[in-house]
């Protein structure tokens, strides 16, 4: 198969892919994101729907989180989620606030009260004090739940309210930025996908591989997602159209759902090149590697000429690239596009071996 | 050939909005915005070749239901190919229900003695304890059309839910009944997967993505095994997550039109058969190339025409 001859080249030219990325070593330096808001505004909610695939109808049926949960997350940089329950403070938290890069707020949109922006403002404040350069992004959630008008008015609200509350404690400085998010759609993706950006170092080395990728595959837009949470980690330099970023949301939810769909326990030994297994840390066998498989697939989007083809193809155990390529240029130089997609695969992995030597992996 | 399907039951027990999501792609969340139906609404669906579906979605409040049963009483019985009879699982009218359902079996009996009789007990999404309720509801219907003199083989109950795969299930099971050469297709969709050195073949209606046939397993040991072995339910998931990219893609004005997959369990291929099918090929040996099966789909396409009698 020709995605795996070039797999292998990829993986034996880059020695440093013999460390692990799966077995998580103790000691690595996870990025923290602390996951805070009132009781039942959503918090467990976003990290099961991204973090633990869970299907947003069945957030119904959470339990209140009762004590700060820890959720470990490996994508191109190894996360930590911390759930907190609604009514933890700054000094109940645990740990300090310069242990962490991001804050996320979480807002109910119906719960104009003053409640939690004065919480909100309160960790504002103290960051500002401990740790001046955290991230304070705020999801104003649940927006399903308005109709489009109120959606919107009670979003600038929110905005104002927090912006004046800052204003009367002198806190401005601290820049802090507002999304509208839902479970039930790819709000929810798209704004932890913006949080996230702003967490990974090497994203504008990825984004230049991104581009180098587009031009050379006269692709006009390339995603490079997680694939387990729908995140995207870093896309190209052109504009990322909602539209656009849906679709490639929902090709990979379908692909996830098919993976297990025709499994066979049976045959599966067979096709046992899987990227997931990866060889054991304590004895890397560089002849394995060498047969790794990566899996892609391509769908075509439309029956006559000049179409689009959705494509996707593993990089790494955790990442997939997904790309608009013409469906004449998929068709008629399908292996140019492969050997572009080791290209990308390669600086990749490498870039990813880099972060982890950094992060003490 | 023309095959009418009666779709009855109580008013707001799902009836417009299973159609919805089967005939016309919609997708669940967009249900609420279905209104009663007034009385009854027709439409054709052209399902293969010369195979016509005529839909008969019957409004279910009680004016409706007692003028079907009456003045207009021969028109609705009629040439009845399939009666499906919706019970919402939460109904606090299950007594009403069960009497109409009844009075439906009589009118049927009347003027269309061979109609199958397909029952769904719908809404299953709100049930508490799915099997158990389930369980007890399909014995509560076949005891009942047990005595109604309709024999528990010749009555089909499945329970439903448009949150999930079951619809496609019961769907599926459905249309195969009114399918008339679904044998013939199964038998060369089998010597196609063979060809194919394929674990399965799906053949898929093209509008709806119900399942049309199978192939039956093979009698070659190994990859007779591995068809067994696979998730129950594989179709119906299949038809479902076709049908939600579909929706996607029209989303963004795009026509979803093929898919290759090269996964770490398996490769498929999902391609147009004929123009009004379409067809999912499942390959579990790591050797074969999709491309192989994309030219097998070509091949194969002139044969299936004339199976469906469309040459």
């Amino acid at each position: 198969m020709a995605t795996s001859t070039y797999g292998a080249t990829a993986t034996a030219s880059s020695p440093k892919r013999t460390t692990s990325t799966t077995s998580v070593p103790k000691g690595i330096a996870r990025t923290k994101i602390l996951l805070l808001g009132q009781r039942r505004s959503g918090k467990t909610s976003i990290k099961e729907v991204l973090f633990n695939a869970l299907p947003p109808k069945q957030t119904f049926y959470l339990e209140t989180t009762m004590r700060v949960i820890k959720h470990a997350y490996d994508t191109v940089i190894p996360l930590e989620i911390w759930d907190c329950p609604g009514n933890v403070t700054v000094e109940t938290l645990g740990a300090p606030l310069s242990r962490f890069s991001a804050l996320i707020f979480v807002i109910d949109i119906r719960d104009l009260y003053k409640q939690p922006i004065s919480k909100l403002v309160e960790f504002i404040i103290a960051a500002s004090r401990d740790n001046p350069q955290l991230l304070v992004e705020v999801f104003v959630h649940k927006a399903e739940k308005l109709q489009e008008d109120d959606k919107i008015e009670n979003f600038r609200q929110i905005q104002e309210r927090v912006q004046d509350s800052l204003m009367e404690r002198e806190c401005e400085q601290m820049p802090c930025n507002f999304h509208l998010t839902s479970v039930y759609d790819h709000s929810l993706h798209e704004a932890f996908s913006k949080v996230l950006h702003k967490l990974i170092h090497s994203l504008p080395f990825l984004e230049d591989l991104l581009n180098v990728f587009c031009a050379n595959s006269q692709s006009p837009k390339a995603f490079l997602f997680d694939a387990a949470s729908r995140l995207y980690v870093a896309t190209d330099a052109s504009p990322v159209d909602s539209a656009t970023h849906n679709l490639c949301c929902d090709y990979l939810s379908m692909l996830n759902a098919f993976g297990p769909l025709y499994r066979s326990s049976t045959s599966s030994a067979t096709r046992l090149r899987i990227p997931s297994v990866e060889p054991s840390p304590d004895n890397p066998s560089p002849q394995e590697t060498k047969h790794r498989f990566y899996p892609s697939a391509a769908a075509s989007l439309h029956p006559s000429a000049p179409g689009t083809t959705l494509t996707y193809h593993l990089i790494t155990p955790h990442l997939a690239l997904l790309a608009l390529v013409p469906t004449g240029v998929y068709e008629g130089r399908r292996g140019l596009l492969e050997y572009n997609v080791v290209f990308f695969r390669e600086g990749v992995q490498e870039i990813c071996a880099v972060e982890q030597e950094a992060r003490g992996g | 050939m023309k095959k009418k399907v009666l779709l009855m039951g109580a008013s707001g027990s799902g009836k417009t909005s299973m159609r919805s999501l089967i005939f016309s792609n919609n997708p669940a969340s967009l249900t609420a915005r279905l209104g009663a139906t007034i009385d009854v609404e027709q439409n054709h669906v052209r399902f293969l070749g010369d195979l016509i579906l005529n839909l008969w979605d019957c409004g279910g409040q009680d004016a409706f239901m007692d003028s079907y049963l009456t003045t207009q009483r021969s028109t609705i019985f009629q040439h009845v190919g399939v009666l499906i009879y919706v019970f919402d699982v939460e109904t606090n009218e299950m007594h009403k229900d069960l009497e109409y359902y009844r009075d439906c079996l009589d009118g049927l009996r009347q003027f269309s003695p061979d109609a199958a009789v397909f029952l769904l007990v719908h809404k299953m999404d709100l049930a508490h304890d799915k099997d158990a309720t389930f369980e007890r509801k399909k014995k509560e219907l076949h005891e009942h059309s047990e005595k109604l003199g309709q024999p528990t083989p010749s009555v089909t109950v499945f329970g439903t839910s448009i949150y999930d795969e079951s619809l496609y299930r019961a769907w599926s099971s459905i249309v195969h009944t009114l399918i008339p050469n679904a044998a013939v297709l199964s038998k060369h969709l089998t010597i196609f997967a063979e060809a194919c050195s394929a674990t399965e073949v799906i053949l898929f209606e093209r509008t709806t993505f119900l399942v049309i046939a199978t192939s039956s397993s093979p009698t070659s040991p190994s990859p007779g095994a591995a068809s067994q072995e696979l998730e129950a339910t594989r179709y119906e998931r299949t038809s479902e997550l076709i049908k939600a990219f579909k929706h996607s893609c029209s989303r963004v004005r795009e026509e979803f039109h093929s898919l290759e997959m090269e996964l770490p369990e398996f490769s498929a291929v999902l391609d147009e058969m004929t123009k009004n099918t379409y067809v999912l090929i499942i390959v579990h040996d790591p050797t074969i190339e999709t491309a192989a099966l994309k030219l097998n789909i070509r091949m194969a396409r002139r044969k299936f025409e004339e199976l469906q009698g469309l040459t």
